[in-house]
């Protein structure tokens, strides 16, 4: 039977590689720090397969066209492509895709229910990008994803983000095959960005949702509303859907915050969580 | 209630947000064939991103696109 090896979530932005130079190099080290920490973790766990809870920036769906969820089929992800690799300052490289086990994923969605779109290209913006520069730089993984709108309202509810992960955990469960996968998330924590507010943020909030998962209890963060989530984490903590689905992969699994960082220059209030059975 | 959206202020902007290009401000010829009312185009022309935001624009193509115009 598939198991679920490992999960984390994290907090991915452009600025994180795009601008190191910042005013507190200690935050930087931090939340570096962090990613590394999940990388030598993620390494240990030995997954055969990394399922991650992301989402676009407007570079890939339009509105002429905005899924609520989709699924990624996609054969090599650009992470990044040549012209994202100059604002994150990467090299251009493609990432390994799982479009066996996405399709899979997808026809069992749509068996029982969940009617996700699909996709057979993806070029990604940080959501892969950034934080696959520090857990995979050999791209040697190959890449699920599940692709949730959080940034072209009206978006899904937290409620049926949760609902949704927990579809795909149980999915993993199901699988026929002994194969080991590592749940991830990335987005978040609270940032303000493009809003009259940008380079907000508000730490008071992104300790509450750590400290929800630190306990594992998903439940009040799969209440929120848009509204609440815009008023306290801003646009930006709209990515928090991507966590939540992440933790109900892994229900009763525990939070350890590695690293919180608020760094000002890349606006937007940092955390690296590893999750413990 | 979400917010305000702006299909044709979204649409010019996935454009050139999707080439990785930035602007201070918008010439006429960015918007040659493109729908927008008075207020979409002064904004645009004048570069007032708190402006576009509240005309319904994405604030993630606002800011890919105006890049130049943020402070942080």
């Amino acid at each position: 039977m598939a198991e679920i090896v490992a999960a984390a979530l994290m907090s991915h932005a452009p600025l994180i590689t795009g601008k190191p130079e910042v005013q507190k190099p200690e935050q930087r080290d931090r939340f570096y720090a962090g990613y590394r920490e999940i990388r030598r973790r993620l390494v240990a766990a030995r997954p055969d397969l990394i399922m991650m809870f992301v989402n676009d920036h407007l570079q890939n769906f339009a509105y002429s066209n905005m899924p609520a969820f989709c699924v990624g089929l996609v054969d090599a992800y650009d992470a990044p492509s040549p012209g994202g690799a100059r604002l994150m300052r990467l090299p251009a490289r493609k990432v390994p895709g799982a479009p066996d086990w996405g399709m899979a994923l997808l026809e069992e969605g749509l068996s029982v229910g969940f009617d996700f779109a699909y996709t057979y290209e993806v070029e990604s913006w940080d959501e892969l990008s950034v934080p696959l520069h520090f857990l995979l730089p050999d791209a040697d993984i190959p890449v699920a994803t599940l692709y949730i709108n959080c940034g072209a309202p009206p978006l899904p509810t937290p409620r049926r983000c949760h609902a949704v992960g927990a579809f795909v955990g149980s999915f993993i469960q199901s699988r026929p095959t002994t194969e080991r996968i590592a749940v991830l998330a990335t987005g978040g924590l609270s940032h303000w960005v493009g809003t009259p507010d940008n380079g907000r943020i508000n730490e008071e909030w992104d300790h509450w949702v750590l400290d929800h998962v630190t306990r594992a209890d998903v439940e009040p963060l799969a209440r929120l509303t848009w509204e609440e989530i815009e008023r306290d984490g801003g646009n930006g903590g709209q990515e928090i859907r991507n966590w939540v689905a992440a933790l109900a992969t892994v229900p009763g699994w525990k939070g350890e915050t590695l690293a919180y960082a608020p760094v000002a220059e890349w606006i937007t209030g940092c955390a690296t969580v590893w999750m413990h059975r | 209630m979400t917010r305000k959206t702006s299909y044709g202020l979204n649409k010019l902007l996935t454009g050139l947000a999707k080439e990785h290009a930035t602007r201070e401000r918008m010439t006429e010829a960015d918007l040659a064939g493109h729908t927008l009312n008075a207020d979409e185009r002064a904004a645009l022309e004048s570069g007032d991103i708190t402006r576009l935001y509240h005309l319904g624009a994405n604030p993630y193509l606002i800011r890919r696109v105006f890049r130049p115009r943020f402070k942080v």
